[in-house]
């Protein structure tokens, strides 16, 4: 527990130097911008940062991109309030309530609101990140192949089912064609080049980063130039700086929003977007005014934006520890790690222990920038919000270009960002999920080598898949989680529970 | 009262139209499958190598290949069962819009761009012409609210140059990031 302490203490003095807090201010201003502007996301400017990145110290590389990805998931909520539409996906939720505060007079009470429950949200998940993701890492080193055979098809189902707006179908099948893409390239125990169809660039796979940068950033500048223009800027007039008052009398929600934003971020592949809706929804049912959801409800405001929040750091615990992405911005984070030549997995805590604290250390920084930055730079990220998109989304494009290009320098994969972009857009346009398709890219070497060298373990016997205590478990929930995803069972399944719960209501 | 009827015939036309072009995207899966399938089941097996028959490396992809198949299947017999009423005259009328324009527009540009001009010019005059066409065509043409043309060719000039040029500079020269 000391130990914790200490190592965590020297991570926060580790980066108090003048390079570490400007690298926080301007990473943290960028990522304001990204989060502000509608079109640009998160993950987008995650993975386009890379490549600006890529030079720099390790720490300080992976400290840029934190700072860029917890600022545009703050960012985001005033694009939400002010102009109704949501900044990043995971601002969704916000602008149901932050928006009619807005219309009311309160866009400065709205922000006030969203930025301390912001930082609350990202403070509720590092404190489970500092104490979670130590356990884990401990348990995670007794895993083997057949276990992490079984968490990487865990990743790609549960995002699937989760994250699948109009079916879990197509988030299946997301997930499936994102492992297919995975199998492309040379594999692992037999060093075979698997449909590679003689073309000497793909012997090496496709490389996530022109992937994500094509699926994120060019299909995302398809989908911001197709809509018709935006709307109007609601005038901000009131106070930005909320009272205690205002915001402790909900500590309750910002609690339960905490924990729940923690628990979809540890679920693999689920995002910040889930984070929020699940804790505005709730917070919702909690809640004693839940007719005042939608109208302006200040505790609506605070569900949504501790939740997404939360998710980020929560998002780091699966991140590190199995080297599952805890959410799509994550994956790229993951792809960032192994470039700078930090491993993330079990080993991490034995060979880098703290890395771990300084990611935690990185985290605080960045919601503290966050925090600072949202409560005084209002007029600025006001300025941010009139940028026409039509003046913007060239240069993003010549940036997706650079980005794809500049790490392994071929052109090869400006044409593998175009394809992503160009597959991206349409599969987006018919409702199918990205994120699993980002999971099954990362996790597919993992789930196809760790299959195969099991069987080779136990010369061809799958029975250890089934047997061993924590492969059962895991398998039992994939099980639980497809057939959850069938409609006549699940309906079965609710009917069961809403019976027992109508005949005991004084447990609900 | 208007506006919500609207709105809902408008996602009832959105429904209808998604599950027709959900019935082409299964085909289209199905076919992808059982080729993924057929080509992981020809895969070289190693034997002269002597690997183990349980690793050989078409093992997870033709495992792929039949579940794409299959959830493909499943998609279109949802699909397929889903009344639609309009629903193909709405996907062919999807391809007429203004919106269909904008998005083919921006892929022709960065098509062009990225094909033609990147290689052919240096990057940053390629980045330069492609940034000034952009925003001009957006602008001025394919919008509802037009911009006057000498405003909005200043206005290009100025982002032309000074994103292009910025993008050089802070990658090239700064972050030492080579270019295409």
């Amino acid at each position: 527990m000391f130990d914790g302490l200490v190592l965590l203490s020297q991570g926060i003095g580790h980066f108090l130097t003048p390079a570490s807090l400007f690298n926080v201010v301007w990473a943290t201003l960028l990522g304001l911008v990204i989060g502000i502007l509608p079109g640009l996301t998160a993950t987008m400017g995650v993975a386009l940062l890379v490549t600006l990145t890529y030079k720099m110290a390790p720490d300080q590389a992976i400290l840029t991109l934190m700072c860029v990805y917890l600022g545009a998931i703050y960012g985001g909520s005033r694009t939400a309030i002010l102009l109704n539409i949501p900044g990043t996906p995971a601002n969704a939720a916000a602008s149901l309530d932050g928006h009619p505060l807005a219309m009311q007079g309160k866009a400065g009470l709205a922000m006030g609101l969203a930025t301390t429950s912001s930082t609350l949200g990202t403070m509720v998940g590092i404190f489970f990140l500092a104490i979670i993701a130590p356990l884990l890492s401990e348990a995670a080193l007794k895993f083997g192949s057949y276990e992490f055979f079984w968490l990487a098809l865990f990743g790609v189902i549960i995002s699937g089912q989760m994250s699948g707006s109009d079916t879990p179908l197509k988030g299946y099948i997301a997930g499936i064609l994102g492992l297919l893409v995975a199998m492309i390239g040379m594999e692992t125990l037999h060093a075979h080049q698997r449909f590679t169809f003689g073309i000497a660039a793909l012997g090496g796979g496709v490389d996530l980063i022109p992937a994500m940068v094509g699926a994120f950033g060019f299909a995302e500048i398809l989908s911001t130039m197709k809509r018709k223009a935006v709307g109007r800027v609601a005038a901000v007039n009131d106070r930005v700086v909320p009272t205690f008052r205002e915001i402790f009398q909900y500590w309750r929600t910002i609690l339960r929003s905490g924990i729940i934003g923690t628990f979809v971020g540890i679920i693999p592949g689920v995002g910040e977007d889930v984070g929020s809706w699940s804790s505005y929804a709730a917070a919702k049912r909690a809640s004693k005014h839940p007719e005042e959801f939608g109208k302006g409800s200040q505790e609506g405001l605070i569900a949504a934006e501790t939740g997404d929040n939360a998710v980020v750091s929560a998002a780091m615990i699966p991140t590190l520890t199995l080297a599952l992405p805890g959410s799509a911005a994550a994956a790229v984070l993951i792809a960032a790690m192994y470039i700078h030549g930090i491993r993330p997995g079990p080993m991490l805590m034995v060979e880098n222990p703290v890395f771990l604290y300084q990611v935690v250390a990185m985290l605080l920084l960045a919601t503290l920038a966050n925090l600072v930055f949202g409560l005084s730079l209002t007029k600025v990220f006001i300025k941010v919000l009139m940028v026409p998109r039509e003046r913007l989304m060239a240069v993003i494009y010549v940036l997706c270009v650079v980005g794809s290009f500049a790490i392994t320098q071929r052109m090869f994969d400006v044409y593998v960002m175009l394809f992503f972009g160009i597959v991206g857009f349409v599969l987006r346009e018919m409702k199918y999920p990205m994120a699993p398709l980002v999971l099954g890219i990362v996790l597919g070497d993992l789930l196809d080598l760790n299959l195969r060298r099991g069987l080779l373990l136990t010369n061809g016997d799958p029975t250890p898949f089934f047997t061993r205590p924590i492969s059962a478990v895991i398998c039992l929930i994939i099980v639980f989680t497809i057939l959850m995803s069938i409609p006549a069972v699940s309906k079965r399944v609710r009917a069961i529970f809403s019976r027992s719960s109508a005949e005991s209501p004084a447990k609900g | 009262m208007d506006a919500s009827l609207k709105s809902s015939t408008d996602d009832s036309t959105d429904l209808a139209i998604r599950a027709r072009a959900d019935l082409i995207t299964a085909v289209v899966l199905i076919a992808l499958g059982l080729l993924v399938t057929y080509l992981s089941w020809t895969m070289p097996r190693l034997e002269a190598r002597r690997i183990h028959p349980a690793t050989i490396p078409g093992l997870v992809p033709i495992m792929l290949g039949v579940l794409l198949t299959l959830c493909g299947g499943l998609l279109g017999l949802r699909s397929w069962r889903i009344e639609a009423p309009g629903g193909w005259q709405g996907l062919v009328a999807l391809f007429g819009t203004q919106q269909t324009r904008r998005v083919l527009a921006v892929l022709a540009l960065a098509l062009v761009y990225t094909l033609v001009l990147v290689g052919w010019l240096p990057f940053w005059a390629a980045s330069m012409i492609f940034i000034f066409g952009f925003i001009v065509l957006f602008e001025v043409y394919l919008t509802d609210t037009p911009v006057a043309l000498w405003r909005s060719v200043l206005w290009a000039l100025a982002i032309a140059l000074a994103g292009g040029g910025g993008i050089y500079l802070a990658f090239a020269r700064i972050f030492l990031v080579r270019l295409p």
